[in-house]
C-alpha cells in the first residue's frame, strides 16, 4: 500500500505521514498539487491513497483532484481532502470533483482513522 | 451599516478548543487555562483574511510554549524540536484557526499563507486594525494568546 500526502505545511505532512505510516503505507510527500502531479507522473507505482490539502500555492487541492480524476491512470486512487474548508458548498464541490472523503482540520488521529476505515484502507488488526 | 458576520469570542474559543483537543492536549490533561490580561509573548504566527471580511488571526506565545506546541503537534520530545519545527507548527496552528474562522465569514473571503515572526523584546503591529476578540491563556504554565484583528473601517461599521 502506498500513499501520497499533499500539503504545503511540513508539520501537517509529518502528522499525516505518521498516521498512514502506522497503517503500513509507504508514504511519499508533495508540497502542492503541481508537485504531486509531477511526482505521480514520475512514479511507476500509483499510490492507493492521496491525502490532499485544499489551499496550496501553484495548484490547489481541488485542481489536483480534478486533474487526477481526468487521468485514467489514477482511476483506482482514493482521494481524501484534508482541509480547513468546512463550508457545505466546498465539501460538495470537492466530492463532485471526485474526492471520496472529506476531513476537516483540526482532526484527531481517531477521526482520520475512522474515515480511512470507511474507505476500507485500514488493514484488519491495525489500530483504529 | 455593516451586515458582515463576525465570529465571536465564543466562536474563537470553540475553534481553539478543537485545535487543542486534536493536537496539543490529546489526553485532556493540558488545557489552555484562560486569563484576563493579554500576555507578553515571543513568537507571533498569523494569517490574513481578505475579501468579504478583512483582518488577521494571530496566534502568539512564549518561546517555551512554542517549543512545547511543536513537540506536542509533531509527537516528539521537546529536546528534538528544531527552529523550523517551531515555525512550521505555529504557522500551521494559525492556518488552522484562521481557516476555521474564514469558514464563518462571507464565501468571498480568502486566507493568506501564514507568517511567523519572533518578536522577543518587540511587538507586531496591525495597521488600521482593531482587536475584536482574544483568547488569552496559560498552557503548561506558559502564555498563549489567540486573537482576531479586524480592519477598522469594518469594525466601525463602514465597510
Amino acid at each position: 500500500m502506498r500513499a501520497i500526502v499533499i500539503d504545503d505545511s511540513r508539520a501537517m505532512r509529518l502528522i499525516l505521514r505518521r498516521i498512514v505510516g502506522q497503517l503500513g503505507f509507504d508514504v511519499i510527500e508533495a508540497e502542492d498539487g503541481k508537485a504531486a502531479l509531477d511526482t505521480l507522473n514520475s512514479e511507476s507505482e500509483v499510490p492507493n491513497l492521496a491525502l490532499v490539502d485544499w489551499n496550496m500555492p501553484n495548484m490547489n487541492g481541488l485542481e489536483f483532484v480534478t486533474a487526477v480524476r481526468a487521468d485514467g491512470r489514477f482511476k483506482d486512487m482514493t482521494l481524501v481532502m484534508v482541509t480547513t474548508e468546512s463550508e457545505q458548498s466546498q465539501i460538495v464541490r470537492a466530492l463532485a470533483a471526485g474526492a471520496h472523503e472529506y476531513v476537516i482540520k483540526p482532526f484527531t488521529q481517531g477521526a482520520m482513522l475512522e474515515k480511512l476505515a470507511l474507505l476500507g484502507l485500514v488493514p484488519s488488526g491495525a489500530t483504529a | 451599516m455593516s451586515t458582515e458576520i463576525v465570529p465571536t469570542a465564543q466562536d474563537l474559543a470553540d475553534i481553539v478548543g478543537q485545535v487543542w483537543s486534536s493536537y496539543l492536549d490529546t489526553e485532556g490533561t493540558d488545557p489552555l487555562i484562560p486569563i484576563e490580561e493579554s500576555p507578553s509573548t515571543d513568537i507571533v504566527a498569523s494569517v490574513s483574511i481578505t475579501g468579504g471580511w478583512s483582518g488577521h488571526v494571530v496566534v502568539s506565545c512564549s518561546d517555551a510554549a512554542a517549543k512545547q506546541a511543536a513537540a506536542a503537534f509533531l509527537m516528539m520530545d521537546a529536546t528534538e524540536v528544531s527552529a523550523d519545527d517551531v515555525t512550521d507548527v505555529l504557522g500551521e496552528l494559525a492556518n488552522i484557526v484562521g481557516g476555521n474562522v474564514k469558514s464563518m465569514l462571507p464565501a468571498s473571503s480568502m486566507v493568506s499563507l501564514p507568517q511567523v515572526v519572533n518578536v522577543s523584546g518587540g511587538s507586531v503591529r496591525w495597521p488600521a486594525c482593531v482587536q475584536i476578540c482574544e483568547l488569552a491563556g496559560v498552557w503548561r504554565e506558559e502564555p498563549v494568546s489567540i486573537a482576531m484583528w479586524q480592519k477598522t473601517d469594518l469594525a466601525d461599521g463602514n465597510g
